[in-house]
This record gives C-alpha cells, structure tokens and sequence, in this order.
C-alpha cells in the first residue's frame, strides 16, 4: 500500500465533495430500474479490491493497534503490556527528538514550499514561445529519487561541496552544513523544498490559468495596481489550489524517510535528524521492538489525522470555491 | 521580433497603443523575462549540473577545484568503476530488479484498479457509495501505519525458493499488493469513466453484451490516457520506493536501485565522482521517461494531485 502515499488525500476527499458525487447522483437517477441487482457483477469486479482492503489496509490498521500493546521481538511470542509502549515512548529521548524533528521540519517546509512554488507558478505562467521548454528545467526534480537527489546533495553540502565553495566566494567561512546538529535540518529542508517544487507549482499553474481573465480586466478598469490585482483577484481566486497543495505537503512532511536515511546515516549516531517514520522503521525493523513500532505508528497516525481534520475545519474561513 | 500574445495575467498591457517607443520596451521586456526565467531555471538545475559535472572528474580534482571548474578530460571511467563497483552483482542487476518490481506493480494496479473504478462508476448495487467512501477513507492513512501487519502477514506467506521459507527476503511484498486494488489508482479511473455517456454501454447492452464485454470493450480502450498516468505514476513511485525494498529485500542482488544507490553510498563515502555517476545512472530512466510524457506528468499532477 505504500504507494499510496497519504499524499493524495486532499483532491479525494474535495472531489468527492463537489462535481464528482453530484454527477454520480445523476447517473444513479437515470438508470433506475432494470439493473438495480449488478451484485454478482460488482462482486467479481470489487473482489481484488475487497480482499485488499481487509487485508493490506484496514485490516492492519487494527492489527497495529493491538501490536501497539504488545512487547513483541518477533522469536518469542508477543506479551500484552498494556500501553507501556506509549508511556515509554514519551519518555524515549531518541522518540521525542523524532517529535520534535518531525514537527519543525513540517512547521518550516509547508509554508517555504508553498510560498515558493507560488511565486515561480506566476513567473513560469507566461504565454511565450518556448515556455514549455523553460518549465521543463523547473519541472525537472518532480521524477527523481529522493535516495539519489539526497546523494547529489549531501555532497552539495560536503565540506568542500558546493556551498562552501559558493560561501567562500562571499566571504563566508565553511560549513559542516549535515555534521552541525544545529544546521543538518535547515539543511535538509532546503532540499525537500527544491525536490517538492514542481509538484506544487504545477498545480499553482493550473489554478492561476483556471482565473478568468474578465476578473482582472474588471480591478483593472477600478485602476488596481500589481499588488491589488494579486491581493484581489489571484490570491482568494488561488485559495482552493493553496488549500489542496497545503494538505499534500502537510502529509507528505510528517512521512518523510528516504533524505533522512540517505542522510542521517553516514555516522551520525546522535541521530541529529531522525523523523517520526525513520525512528518506526528503526525500532521495528533494525530492533525488532515491534509493539514499540506499532504505538509509534498509531501516534504518527493520529497526528496526521488530527492535523488534517484540523486542516479541513479551517477550510471555510479562508477558501473560496468559485 | 513580433510581439506575441500577451498573457491574460498581464491585461495592462492588453490595451497599449503601438507606437515605436512602447514596442521596443515590450521587446526590452521580452528579453529580460526570458533571461530571468532561464536564469531561474538553471538555479534550479544546479544539483543536477553539479552531478553530472563531478561524475566526470577525478577525485583528486574534485577536492582540488573550483566549483564550477571544467573537468581536466572526461573521466567515463567512473561510470564503468560505478557500475562494477560492487561485489558480485553489477547495477544492471538492480536495473533489472527495479525494473521487473516496477513493472508488476504497475500492471496490477492497471487491472484491479480500473475494474473497481468500473463497478464505482457503471455497476448499480447496493451499499456502493459506503463502500466507496470506506476505500476513500483508506487514502488518509499513512502506509507507515500498517508497515508492521504486513511485515507479519509476509513472514505467513510460504515461499519455498527463498532463504527465509516466506516472503521476506523476495521482491514479492513490493509488487503482490498491486493485484489487490488501490483506493487512488481506483478514484482516479472512475472519475474518468463517469464522464463517458452511458449511451455505448446502453447499446452494447441492448445488442446482449455483459458487464464484462462492456469494461473490456467499451470502457477500458477510451480510458487510455487517464491508464497511462496511473501507469507512469505507478512506475515512477515504484522505481523510487525506498522503504519497502530497504524492509523486505534482505541480499545484494534482490536490491533496487534506490536500496543498490544507497547501499553504495555506505560502501563508498567520499568518492563523490562514483557516487554521482550512480544517482546520474539512478535518475536517467525516469527523467528519460518525464522528458517524453511531460504532458502526462502534468495533467495527472493537476487533475488529482499525485505526487512522488
């Protein structure tokens, strides 16, 4: 199931909302009648998916929750310990700077990433020729490996990489930028945000091309200038786009793994950088502490969940369906 | 130069009278808006300069140079001693691997995923709608959730030719879940097959066809851009997976190349001209793969949001 990154809900769940399910309503008021009983039919079609769901899905998700209150090595058999895990958990140095990572690593990346891709969507929303050509250099980091981009870039970030040697032209003395606790998570950051670029300039694009033009021709004629026509029109006619890339970059930041592992792992002990999700594969399947993996994940699982329901409360404040 | 149209989110200069002065300051602005936007681009390419600039030099001139110095010759050397790099299994084994991972997965979800899109969309039974928000509703947990059930449920699974007795160690946990359906792969579709009009499946239907003829007929052959961006998503995300691999791929040459890249990482700190050329020859298929279906890439970003 891990394709599925948890990235994609945000579209699903608006979609499922709107047009989709109101063109569904219509279709189910249309053939009314003679093929009510399609049941044999569905379940030959709904099988694969069926036997998927209990299985791989939400069968499991249960199944961790039980895991979570077990002591569990994988040689003997598990041993129900109640919520120990949790309560060890919180009390788990290593657990808590994975928290803490975690959390100033979706605090930062989410808005520098949207903002970004923001401003290079408007730059990049030009009707010239060549256009595409020049938006393919930007759209370039969408199809790579986050292993090999996190290789590229830790020798960027080498001693006597890239930065340094840019730094040294400005005067600036050099960095050990993934060796310093202090900037190993900036560091990273900024990468992500390079790598997480083009996905959400590409649907910054397509909402800034879905504006109708008459809306800035009608601020136009009122004499807006640059800023108003952005604060006016783009800005709350864009909320919808900001809203969807928002919920993707929010979960898509409190899963991050492979920077990490390619990262953190060339000896750096004192794990500096871990996540949430380095320290569920680290406990569960480097130490086999499988009850401990299993609560870590159901707490990574309710943050998100609590997050994004959050999120979507928010929604009717600040964004505007046209 | 002429002047093209403008954009629509420029409409000040919508309504400009000609006149020599106003046209050279619109040339004037043409040239700086592709310069600036070149420039742009290249800043944002520099990783990828970067790699394939040290991937050809020495190691001795990558610590002794200028960052953006020319190397000396052109050092391909690196790429053979990258590929041969490792004992026992060259990268074309990862190649392989990746590749064959990628592939079955992408086939399973091709199938199971657009004949679940087909029940959601076409079939009338009851409890659809539950049962679609349920598979909805699977789309909002993150996969690292239920990463150790299915670790489990794998080490049930007997498989005599591994070392194990199971599953772990096979490349059968990355690519067996894709034949079980998928609630994006199957949201994606059915969003397609709604808007075909139910007149061709009413006439298939009159002249005696069956749900299946009809899906397989009628539905699945017009569905075939929205098949190809599942399926270069599918493959992309399967081609850059790194946590799977790295959980149930237990020796050298089961690896993928994500596993393979990192594992040679560990082995070779500090050569960075092999380690550039191994994420140089990592990233080509899929970026070889963007520079032809772009257009894909872009329109399954936009309709639903997919990302790597």
């Amino acid at each position: 199931m891990s394709i599925f990154s948890l990235a994609r809900t945000g579209s699903v769940l608006r979609r499922a909302r709107g047009g989709a399910s109101a063109s569904a309503l219509e279709r189910t008021g249309r053939h009314r009648g003679p093929r009510d009983g399609e049941w044999r039919w569905a379940l030959l079609f709904l099988a694969p998916t069926l036997i998927g769901l209990a299985v791989l899905s939400a069968g499991p998700i249960i199944a961790t929750l039980g895991l979570s209150l077990t002591s569990w090595d994988m040689l003997e058999p598990p041993t129900f310990v109640g919520i120990d895990n949790y309560t060890n958990l919180l009390g788990d140095a290593r657990f808590l700077t994975a928290l803490r990572n975690t959390f100033f690593y979706t605090a930062v990346s989410v808005p520098l990433g949207l903002i970004l891709a923001l401003g290079l969507a408007m730059a990049v929303n030009q009707r010239i020729r060549g256009i595409s050509w020049i938006r393919t250099m930007y759209f370039l980091p969408l199809v790579t490996s986050s292993t090999a981009i996190a290789i590229v870039w830790l020798w960027m970030y080498s001693p006597t990489g890239l930065f340094n040697n840019l730094g040294s032209v400005f005067g600036m003395s050099p960095q050990r930028w993934i060796a310093n606790p202090t900037l190993a998570l900036p560091s990273i950051i900024v990468m992500s945000t390079w790598q997480g670029l083009p996905a959400n300039v590409i649907i910054f694009l397509a909402g800034l091309q879905g504006i109708p033009s008459e809306y800035y021709d009608a601020v136009s004629v009122d004499g807006a200038g640059r800023f108003a026509r952005f604060r006016y029109v783009t800005l709350p006619l864009l909320t919808p786009s900001i809203f969807f890339t928002g919920i993707l970059a929010l979960i898509g930041a409190f899963q991050v793994f492979d920077q990490i592992y390619v990262m953190a792992n060339p000896g750096k002990p004192g794990g500096a950088t871990i996540t949430l999700v380095y320290f569920i594969y680290e406990t569960g399947f480097r130490n086999f502490h499988m009850g401990l993996a299993s609560a870590a994940s159901w707490i990574l699982f309710l943050i998100v969940a609590v997050f994004t329901i959050i999120y979507f409360r928010t929604q009717n404040r600040w964004v505007h369906y046209q | 130069m002429t002047v093209a149209p403008m954009p629509h989110s420029s409409p000040e200069a919508s309504h400009y009278r000609t006149s020599a002065r106003r046209r050279t300051s619109i040339v004037l602005r043409r040239l700086a808006l592709y310069t600036g936007l070149t420039a742009g681009g290249l800043a944002m390419m520099i990783p990828f300069l970067w790699m394939v600039q040290t991937s050809l030099k020495t190691r001795s001139e990558v610590f002794a140079s200028a960052p953006f110095s020319f190397p000396t010759g052109l050092h391909w050397e690196n790429y053979t001693n990258m590929w041969n790099a490792l004992p026992g299994v060259t990268f074309g084994t990862f190649f392989q691997n990746s590749l064959f991972i990628a592939t079955m997965a992408t086939i399973g979800q091709l199938i199971t995923c657009s004949m679940a899109a087909y029940a959601f969309a076409v079939l009338k039974f009851r409890g659809k709608s539950i049962l679609f928000a349920l598979i909805l509703a699977t789309l909002i947990i993150p996969f690292q959730v239920v990463l150790v059930p299915n670790f489990i449920l794998y080490r049930y699974l007997p498989w005599p030719y591994s070392d194990s007795g199971n599953w772990i160690g096979t490349n059968l946990p990355l690519w067996v879940w894709a034949f079980f359906g998928g609630a994006f792969g199957t949201f994606l579709i059915r969003q397609f097959f709604l808007t075909i009009p139910s007149d061709l499946a009413d006439a298939a239907r009159v002249d005696g066809a069956n749900p299946w003829q009809i899906f397989v007929r009628i539905y699945v052959p017009l569905a075939t851009p929205v098949l190809a961006t599942l399926a270069i998503f599918q493959f992309m995300w399967s081609w850059n997976d790194l946590l799977d691999p790295l959980i149930y791929l237990r020796d050298l040459p089961s690896y993928t190349t994500t596993v393979g890249l990192a594992f040679f990482q560990g082995q070779y700190i500090g050569n960075w001209p092999a380690m550039m050329a191994g994420a140089l020859v990592s990233l080509l298929p899929m970026i070889i793969l963007f520079l032809l279906a772009q257009r894909y890439f872009v329109r399954g970003i936009t309709i639903s949001g997919l990302k790597g």
